[in-house]
């Protein structure tokens, strides 16, 4: 009996195509191809899984993938079959990952690089392709006010071509409430999944943390993670939504249906304020994550997508 | 509020520009659709009250700046209710004339009428249009102008006027009418007037209004209202010898009037000596009469002494005159020996009869001993401070060489000449201590005029010139002399020419230009001559009224001191003779607030006294004298006191026939005159102040805002 192992990133990944900014990926003519750039990227030459093996029990082979550790190649099977064949234990075959994308029509803010939604379904697919290259289950939910996308994990063959096709079709609309989504998502994944969360948190249900919506979302993010899912939750953010760069006197007005606040300005006399108030909102999400054990990762639209995901992954790969 | 030109104010428009601007800045603004609301409301909720704190400071300073220019233009003014003259609203020339007499400074509630009266010319002159032309006059007498030009320039007034302090001086209305009068002649103003602040004392205008038959217009301002200005008052304080006393004893007689109508029963009279309360009483003073208290003081010892006397009575609204101040100096126990050249045995007709007369009168107490020429002891002469050689024909050498010691050790020596003086054999013997050489006898050869009263002599005589108060031995006489330029000179003996020296002086001259009266310096003490006799053989002068004066004076001034009979006292604004004794070149006078008056004798200029005109306090002077070592030491015996002006006191008003002005009555339930008070000066001085503050906290502020950018 073998202990199926994993790898970890040995170095950052090289900058090659799939560091690609943004506004680069966004060329691209697909969602799969800019998934595909991106996970090459990410993974630079390393092979990564997702959610590897603990279990000792051999239950089937699998053809290898890229991401695939070459070390549990049942070269034993590649002798009586030519072709290159994994070993699969028992818990691998439960991998399900359900991507949830926060669609508001904040999420559609843009200025110099893609808006956040764009973004989002860049990591999204991204993470969709992998997980279907791993033949593992990959699920899509994708709400505003209302749900807009449920793809439930599957293993099937087109489910990744499905939940890319669903993310293409996502349009940045509507309020966001992330309530109705995560109790969906208790409905849609029985077993012990992996959820990631894809979101600007800027949602007017979900408020700033430490309000009573935001522990609310929360407080459903423990809920998850009580009943076994392993929680991701992706904090996207404009550039602007950093920095604040404007200069001149300035008209706000909010995005979002029915949000009728509005302000005027002058954007630098406000600057040094907002940044400290959007570090202090990313930071308290931050700690509500460590607080509720769901992993955060913060990220801003003008950083190519592979960076961000390589350190998930690479994160991934080393947990036992 | 009123306004000189309200069409300007169409101007206030502006106001809304800051705010037209604010608003157009507003709408400049770029319009974005921003995800991130909640983030940009906190930072701004942040942020907010101090930018809406700025943004509101701002425009309201950018607002009242924008607003202030149209009405500043439309020269604002507001009218408030005056008692002041309403004819001051017109455009004018005025001469303001503060009364700064003492009188003024009779309390009147919690200040004093010159502090009432002071106001009121402040916020006449403020009053006025600013096209008047003002000068600014004080009432009380020797007081120089303090504007005494036509000033367009009110400030100047104003501040002139707000430096005033009363006077302890008497009022003199005549002379300040006067001048005003003199100053509005060269204006070509149709409005040209006198406004008058003051308690109507009538006792200022004695002289009449001084005001010529084209006057200006005259406008009394009586700061007392009318009202009853009760006063009691020490009018006058003697200090005489009195034997009641005992050795040094003095007698102090105070007079005190009522000036009210309620008498006073035991009112308080004290009298301190060198600070010390020696005697208190009390007088029954009668309404609007007079009382006087007689006090008794002796002073210890025999060698005299300079003492301060003080005598006051319980205070009351006008305290000036409730004290009066005396300087005595008690003379050393004068023991004169009279050397007898002529005697005779009719006793009117003996050379020493009126010389020993006088003395005897002039002087209480003082001894006076007659001798012969041939026994007059040359080693006694230190018993007697005064020796006067009476037509004496010749003094022995012994003699004469004694007199020099004894007149260089202090003594004083008195020369009388007649018809037994052996002129060279005096100015043999008697050389170092004779004021010039004797020499021809010279007969009047005119007759004088004839004088009122008098007997017709019918002998050719000269009389004296005019007096020089100047000289000390004089200042105690009136300036006319009485007594003394009646006085006929049938004879006399010239006087050699000698050069010229400060320790020489001719005190008296007769109408031919001679010498009557000589004095010399010698040593520490002193030689007077005198080129007649002191009989009636050449001169009627002993039966003068002057003679007594003059021989006392004459003795006083050769021991060198004043006597107790004549208190060194003045009035204020009189002026005082100082002398310069001795090797003295350099007089300080410091006056009773500490200031100190100096003068100063020329180098090698034969001036022996000064005058010291700076009399315009109350209160104890001192004199302090500086040698030829320029140790300056105190010079008691010239020490004096200065007392209020009695004419002060009467607080009796001027008749209303004889005020210069005329004051119409008021119309029954006639609207009360208002007065005008220009309210643009203040407005320009906010706007300066909003522009600047407007400008710092921009400039704060940008420089607050660019740190926290970076």
């Amino acid at each position: 009996m073998s202990t199926p192992g994993h790898d970890v990133p040995t170095s950052p990944p090289d900058r090659h195509l799939g560091l690609l900014a943004p506004v680069d990926l966004a060329k691209l003519s697909s969602l799969a191809l800019r998934a595909r750039t991106i996970v090459e990227g990410a993974l630079a030459g390393a092979h990564r899984n997702l959610h590897p093996g603990t279990s000792l029990e051999f239950t089937e082979h699998k053809e290898y993938a890229p991401g695939d550790d070459i070390r549990r190649i049942d070269w034993k099977a590649v002798a009586r079959t030519d072709r290159y064949a994994i070993k699969r234990f028992e818990d691998e075959t439960e991998m399900r990952v359900l991507l949830v994308l926060d669609t508001s029509a904040s999420m559609g803010y843009r200025r110099a690089s893609v808006s956040k939604l764009e973004y989002a379904t860049y990591l999204a697919a991204a993470l969709a392709y992998l997980v279907g290259q791993q033949r593992d289950a990959a699920g899509l939910l994708a709400f505003d006010a209302e749900t807009r996308a449920r793809l439930p994990p599957s293993t099937r063959p087109g489910q990744v071509r499905e939940v890319l096709t669903a993310l293409e079709g996502l349009r940045p609309a509507g309020v966001a409430n992330p309530g109705p989504a995560l109790d969906a998502v208790a409905e849609i994944c029985d077993k012990r999944s992996l959820i990631v969360l894809f979101s600007d948190l800027l949602d007017a249900e979900a408020g700033p943390p430490g309000d009573a919506a935001a522990g609310t979302l929360a407080d459903r993010l423990r809920q998850l993670r009580g009943r076994g899912h392993d929680v991701a939750l992706f904090h996207i953010l404009d550039p602007d939504e950093v920095d604040l760069p404007f200069q001149d006197l300035m008209f706000f007005e909010g995005m979002e249906p029915g949000d009728g606040r509005t302000l005027v300005a002058e954007a630098r006399d406000l600057a040094s304020a907002f940044r400290e108030e959007s570090a202090m909102f990313r930071q308290r999400w931050q700690t509500l994550g460590i607080e509720a054990r769901v992993e955060y990762r913060f990220a801003r639209t003008d950083t190519p997508p592979a960076e961000i995901l390589h350190p998930f992954l690479a994160e991934r790969a080393g947990r036992p | 509020m009123h306004f000189v030109a309200p069409a300007l104010l169409l101007g206030l428009a502006a106001a809304a520009l800051p705010y037209l601007i604010h608003r157009v800045g507003k709408r400049r603004a770029l319009s974005v659709r921003f995800a991130a609301m909640q983030l940009l409301l906190r930072s701004e909720r942040r942020v907010h009250a101090r930018k809406r704190l700025r943004e509101i400071l701002l425009l309201v300073a950018r607002t009242t700046a924008a607003a202030s220019l149209p009405f500043i233009f439309a020269r604002p003014f507001s009218e408030q209710s005056t008692d002041l003259p309403v004819i001051s609203l017109d455009a004018q020339a005025a001469v303001i004339i503060l009364d700064d007499s003492a009188s003024m400074q009779r309390r009147s509630g919690v200040g004093t009428y010159f502090g009432r009266a002071k106001a009121r010319a402040l916020a006449l002159a403020r009053q006025f249009p600013s096209d008047s032309e003002l000068a600014f006059l004080l009432a009380s007498a020797g007081a120089p102008p303090r504007i005494g030009e036509l000033e367009p320039e009110r400030a100047r007034v104003i501040e002139a006027i707000e430096g005033t302090t009363c006077s302890a001086r008497p009022a003199d209305f005549t002379t300040a009418m006067h001048q005003a009068a003199l100053i509005l002649a060269g204006s070509s103003r149709a409005h040209r007037r006198v406004y008058l602040f003051t308690d109507l004392q009538a006792t200022g205008w004695e002289d009449g209004a001084g005001l010529p038959a084209a006057a200006p217009e005259v406008i009394i301002d009586d700061v007392t209202s009318g009202a009853p200005l009760p006063n009691r008052a020490i009018v006058d304080a003697r200090v005489e010898p009195s034997a009641e006393a005992g050795p040094g004893g003095i007698a102090v007689t105070v007079e005190i009037a009522d000036y009210g109508k309620q008498a006073a029963s035991a009112l308080g009279v004290t009298m301190r000596v060198d600070g010390a309360a020696v005697a208190q009483g009390t007088v029954e003073l009668p309404a609007a009469g007079h009382a006087r208290k007689r006090f008794l003081h002796a002073f210890s010892g025999e060698s005299g002494g300079s003492h301060d006397i003080v005598v006051q009575i319980d205070a009351d609204a006008f305290p000036l005159d409730d004290r009066r101040a005396l300087h005595v100096e008690m003379a050393r126990t004068l023991r004169v020996l009279a050397v007898n050249g002529d005697p005779r045995t009719i006793r009117n007709e003996d050379e020493t009869f009126f010389f020993e007369t006088a003395l005897k009168s002039g002087i209480p107490g003082a001894l006076v001993t007659s001798k012969l020429a041939d026994d007059v002891s040359p080693e006694g002469l230190g018993a007697y401070t005064v020796v006067a050689l009476l037509n004496v024909a010749e003094p022995a050498p012994p003699l004469a060489a004694a007199l020099e010691r004894f007149v260089a050790a202090g003594g004083g020596l008195f020369i009388s000449v007649g018809d037994r003086v052996d002129a060279a054999t005096w100015n043999q013997r008697m050389a170092r201590l004779l004021p010039q050489p004797l020499g021809l006898l010279r007969t009047a050869a005119a007759l004088p005029g004839q004088h009122a009263g008098e007997t017709i002599d019918e002998r050719p005589a000269e009389r004296l010139l005019p007096l020089d108060r100047r000289a000390p031995l004089l200042a105690a006489f009136p300036e006319e002399g009485d007594g003394l330029l009646s006085a006929r000179f049938f004879k006399y003996m010239l006087l050699d020419p000698v050069r010229d020296t400060a320790q020489r002086n001719v005190i008296l001259r007769f109408e031919s230009g001679a010498p009557a009266l000589v004095e010399r310096e010698v040593g520490k003490g002193r030689v007077v001559l005198l080129t007649t006799t002191v009989d009636r053989e050449w001169t009627d002068l002993p039966i003068r009224p002057g003679f007594l004066p003059l021989l006392r004076e004459t003795a006083r001034h050769l021991v060198g001191a004043t006597d107790e009979e004549t208190a060194a006292a003045a009035l204020v604004g009189e002026s005082r003779v100082l002398a310069f004794a001795g090797d003295v070149h350099t007089l300080e006078v410091r006056r009773p607030d500490g200031s100190v008056w100096v003068g100063k004798r020329e180098p090698g200029g034969s001036a022996r006294s000064v005058v010291f005109a700076g009399t315009d306090q109350i209160g104890l002077y001192r004199v302090w004298g500086a040698g030829a070592d320029g140790t300056f030491a105190a010079q008691p015996a010239q020490d004096f006191a200065v007392n209020l002006d009695p004419r002060e006191s009467d607080p009796a008003r001027l008749a209303p026939e004889k005020r210069p002005d005329r004051v119409a009555a008021a119309r029954p339930g006639a609207k009360p005159p208002t007065h005008r008070v220009e309210l643009w000066h203040a407005l320009s001085a906010i706007l300066i102040l909003v522009v600047l503050l407007e400008s710092l906290l921009s400039l704060r502020w940008r420089r607050t805002d660019s740190g926290e950018a970076k």
